[in-house]
């Protein structure tokens, strides 16, 4: 097999060993944790901006669409392509080009895993704080491009208040700075609008971010439950109490004994439910609200409240909740998550109502999510070869987030649209508000070339849930 | 203005009424930017009158100011054109508030001590000292994006912003965001509205995330004695496990004004370190013994505020624009963002410099957060507060840093630019201003780069 024209033309920009380019190649960059539709005609990995900005050139003169893709872990389609053209991977833009203590700032590439970052300043006592569950894995970039969050940003904000500036390429080759390595440079917010844009209006090269000061003490509890129920109204009276934990997790008890069997992080097998909660700060400050978080917890009636006594049983507990998606893998030949929120209130009949729904398609659905957000994660367990229950996953996840949606919440917390909940878009925005979004859309990307099909609604389906590929080809 | 007044008058007045249009001198001079005074005062009364209104100011093409209380107009260029003021102090509604969730729906007219009060009794606050204190509209503090000192620890109004309804020159009504608090549905429209100084569209609607009113406050006054000490001390607390609410540099000229006494050029009195602390009394104790330590190791005898003294000092302190605007009518103030590790050798440059001059030069650092206000309080004449301007400009862009004028004589507008270069993103700004407001009738001209 020879290569194509294009793929020449890429090698000539950015190198022989920095495309890939057979089918067997492309095979691995057709995927993300979502789904896959298409194979990319080719894959490229730039090393410099200077390189972003030819292959971004060329696509533009080839009418190519683009795709830029970190470690490939999001959940909602923005890395995958939906009708071919050129992937840019940036797992070789990986450096860490600045860090500036004094000023708590960091300078990195799109490629840097978002967990390098924190180790590369925690001997400084410092660390970046957004950590959604992949951050192993995932990248900063792709981080800035989804508006990530995670367990610990209920307390600090998620991936946009964490972002001071940007570098960025336009589709057609240009190179904008926005933000600063300070706050509020005159101009629009320029940094705050590409956050989050899931790669729709530019790709990103450099990213300014904030580091946090460590805390001197972290307390993590471990709250047990025997009704679903005592755990959610738990969750609002913390935070009616005017504490706002770090962290302030839930699984319910499907979840954890699939965690416990794969993780072995001494969670209860016999419960109904329980709550991972952390509380940070001085010293004083997190013993208080230890102390007054099991109160909370006792009062609404939980079996046990365990504190986790050493670093290690901390790291345990975390790695339990971290690694349950892969737990619920392991009794599952697929699932599906979601990711809606609600006002925080509202979890006692939202648990309750996933249940019916459960109930009704005759599915087993695993709750596990940040809590303390309202922003729930119902993992929808199936097997794909099945073609009905298939369909009933997705008329599941659909009523589920309609549901949100009635209660004042949104589709989406921390994953993105991306394809997978394009065209539910209608249900949360105008015909007239989608249309200020595709104003601002063609600002930056007029022909859009870049990440095609994400997003915004296509048009072709009318308030559907694209969960073919996970979930099996529904019709 | 192409259509006379009367018909554009009777067009507003059939959308809001003809009380709620008002065309007096004093009404429109009172409303006046940069001696420019409009035409006509247009006072909606609810959210949805808001695009019609706009709509039809696009119809007739005359330019809008949008305006809450009024505390900020004086920041931007001189418009090119203004012809109707757009009063929302009429609009101060709270939709949708739920203490239990931490989140709130309100109007933009409704002022920040009015919002505060609202929420304080359920234990909640808004954590923010924008400029205009209490009498600053939400409205107002969105569409400037103006935190204060306490930033430090809370963030900026653009952190807090969990969606909203924006009124368009095109006469639509937009909706971003929702009103839970995680949430990225869709392109982040509320992120280019928060800051962009009424040049896109008008907030008619915000939904916030509220915060728990700390247990109790403590502020402690750090006499640094010279900015080097100030500046050890900064660094040494904000490399501690303490997490003050909000930390303020005050140089000697700014500490005479915050006293209420004569400033006489910069050596009255020695720079101070103000920080307030929030928490339980343990967490105050703790905070105190350790600011003491940090004081000893530095030379510096910590002076704690009487609590029942502190809030008012606070408000002296982050409401200093009040302490100059009675006492200096020709001040100008300007606004340094820089990397927080240059504040004081930024301020140390620009009291050189305002020394040269032989003006008074009050400063006020939000530290932590590279945020510096100095305040030149009797400028010698146009000619050398533009000059002085200019310096210092300079010396901040030296330090990786810009200078923004926030508010001088509109005369001195004219001399020197007040936000200075917008940067390589500023084509971009240009269309996303035209893809808002095709007819640019928004606050024309008032924005960077004549935005």
């Amino acid at each position: 097999m020879k290569p194509s024209p294009l793929v020449r033309e890429l090698t000539r920009l950015v190198g022989r060993d920095a495309v890939l380019w057979r089918p067997e190649d492309l095979m691995l960059y057709e995927y993300d944790a979502l789904s896959s539709l298409a194979q990319p005609q080719a894959v490229v990995f730039p090393t410099a901006t200077a390189h972003v900005v030819s292959i971004l050139k060329l696509a533009a003169r080839e009418k190519l669409p683009v795709v830029a893709r970190g470690a490939g872990t999001g959940l909602s389609g923005g890395a995958v392509v939906t009708e071919g053209g050129i992937v840019v991977g940036f797992s070789r833009m990986k450096k860490i080009l600045e860090i500036d203590i004094e000023n708590r700032r960091a300078r990195v590439q799109p490629g840097v895993v978002n967990l390098d970052l924190s180790l590369a300043v925690s001997d400084q006592g410092y660390y970046f704080a957004p950590d959604p569950s992949s951050q192993k894995a995932c990248t900063i970039g792709g981080n800035v491009a989804e508006n990530s969050g995670g367990p610990h940003t209920l307390a600090y904000g998620v991936t946009t208040n964490h972002v001071l500036g940007l570098e960025a390429v336009l589709p057609d080759g240009e190179v904008i700075h926005v933000g600063a390595s300070f706050w509020d440079r005159p101009g629009y917010d320029l940094t705050g609008f590409l956050v989050g844009s899931e790669g729709t209006l530019a790709i990103v090269t450099e990213i300014i971010v904030r580091l946090c000061r460590k805390p001197e003490e972290v307390k993590t509890l471990l709250s047990v439950f025997d009704r679903v129920v005592d755990a959610t109204r738990t969750v609002a009276a913390i935070t009616a109490r005017g504490i706002t934990p770090a962290a302030l997790e839930m699984m319910d008890g499907f979840t954890l004994r699939a965690v416990e069997e794969a993780t072995h992080a001494g969670y209860p097998m016999d419960s109904a439910a329980v709550l991972l909660i952390e509380v940070e700060g001085l010293r004083e400050l997190a013993e208080e609200h230890a102390e007054q978080i099991e109160a909370v917890c006792r009062e609404n009636h939980a079996r046990e409240v365990r504190r986790a006594q050493t670093v290690e049983e901390r790291e345990l507990l975390w790695r339990g909740r971290k690694n349950a998606f892969g737990a619920l893998g392991r009794i599952s030949p697929n699932f599906y998550v979601q990711d809606g929120v609600i006002p925080r209130t509202r979890l006692p009949e939202m648990l309750e109502f996933i249940e019916q729904v459960g109930k009704k398609y005759e599915l087993r659905i695993g709750n596990i999510f940040h809590a303390g957000d309202g922003n729930l994660h119902p993992l929808l367990l199936f097997d794909a070869r099945d073609k009905d229950q298939s369909q009933r996953v997705g008329k599941a996840a659909a009523e589920i987030l309609s549901k949100c949606v009635e209660m004042g919440g949104s589709l989406t917390g921390e994953h993105g649209v991306g394809i997978e909940k394009r065209d539910l878009m209608p249900l949360i925005f105008s015909n007239e508000d989608l249309e200020m979004m595709r104003k601002l859309k063609a600002v930056f990307n007029p022909h859009g070339n870049l990440n095609p099909g994400k997003v915004l609604p296509t048009g072709r389906v009318c308030g559907e849930l694209r969960v073919q590929a996970a979930v099996g080809e529904l019709t | 203005v192409t259509a006379d007044l009367e018909s554009i008058s009777s067009a507003f007045a059939s959308i809001v009424g003809g009380s709620r249009v008002v065309s007096e001198t004093a009404a429109c001079a009172a409303l006046s930017v940069d001696g420019k005074v409009p035409r006509l005062v247009v006072r909606p009364a609810s959210a949805d009158q808001v695009p019609a209104i706009l709509g039809c100011a696009g119809e007739h093409d005359v330019a809008v100011i949008a305006c809450g209380s009024g505390t900020k107009l004086s920041i931007g260029s001189p418009p090119r054109r203004y012809d109707v003021a757009l009063l929302l102090d009429g609009m101060n509604r709270v939709w949708h508030y739920e203490p239990a969730d931490l989140t709130i729906t309100v109007e933009p007219g409704m002022k920040l001590g009015d919002f505060q009060d609202h929420v304080g009794r359920d234990g909640l606050w808004l954590p923010l000292d924008p400029a205009g204190g209490p009498r600053a509209s939400l409205g107002g503090i969105l569409a400037t994006n103006s935190a204060g000192s306490l930033r430090l620890s809370y963030g900026a109004p653009r952190d807090m912003v969990l969606g909203m309804k924006i009124a368009t020159t095109e006469g639509k009504l937009i909706k971003t965001g929702g009103r839970v608090v995680k949430n990225v549905v869709g392109y982040d429209l509320g992120k280019l509205l928060v800051g962009s100084y009424g040049t896109l569209g008008v907030i008619v609607e915000a939904s916030l995330k509220l915060f728990p009113l700390p247990g109790q406050r403590a502020t402690f006054v750090l006499p640094a004695g010279t900015l080097g000490i100030a500046r050890d001390l900064r660094r040494r607390i904000l490399d501690s496990p303490l997490q003050p609410m909000r930390m303020v540099l005050l140089n000697g000229a700014a500490v005479t004004l915050v006293e209420g006494g004569v400033v006489l050029g910069q050596g009255s009195e020695e720079p101070e370190l103000w920080v307030e602390m929030g928490g339980s009394p343990r967490v105050i104790e703790r905070s105190a013994r350790e600011l003491e330590a940090l004081g000893k190791a530095t030379g510096v005898a910590v002076r704690p505020l009487e609590p029942a003294a502190a809030q008012a000092a606070w408000s002296r302190v982050s409401g200093f624009r009040a302490l100059i605007g009675a006492a200096f009518s020709g001040a100008a103030i300007l606004k340094v963002l820089l990397p927080d590790a240059a504040s004081e050798e930024f301020l140390s440059r620009a009291e050189q410099e305002a020394e040269n001059d032989k003006v008074p030069l009050a400063a006020f650092g939000q530290m932590g957060v590279g945020v510096l206000h100095l305040c030149v309080l009797e400028p010698a004449s146009a000619v050398s507060l533009a000059a002085l301007i200019k310096r210092l400009r300079g010396a901040a862009q030296a330090l990786g840093g810009v200078l923004v004028v926030e508010h001088c004589h509109w005369d001195i507008k004219s001399r020197v630019d007040v936000w200075g270069t917008a940067g390589d993103g500023l084509a971009v700004m240009s269309k996303l201003k035209a893809a808002w407001d095709p007819k640019g009738i928004l606050a024309p001209g008032r924005f960077v780069g004549g935005l």
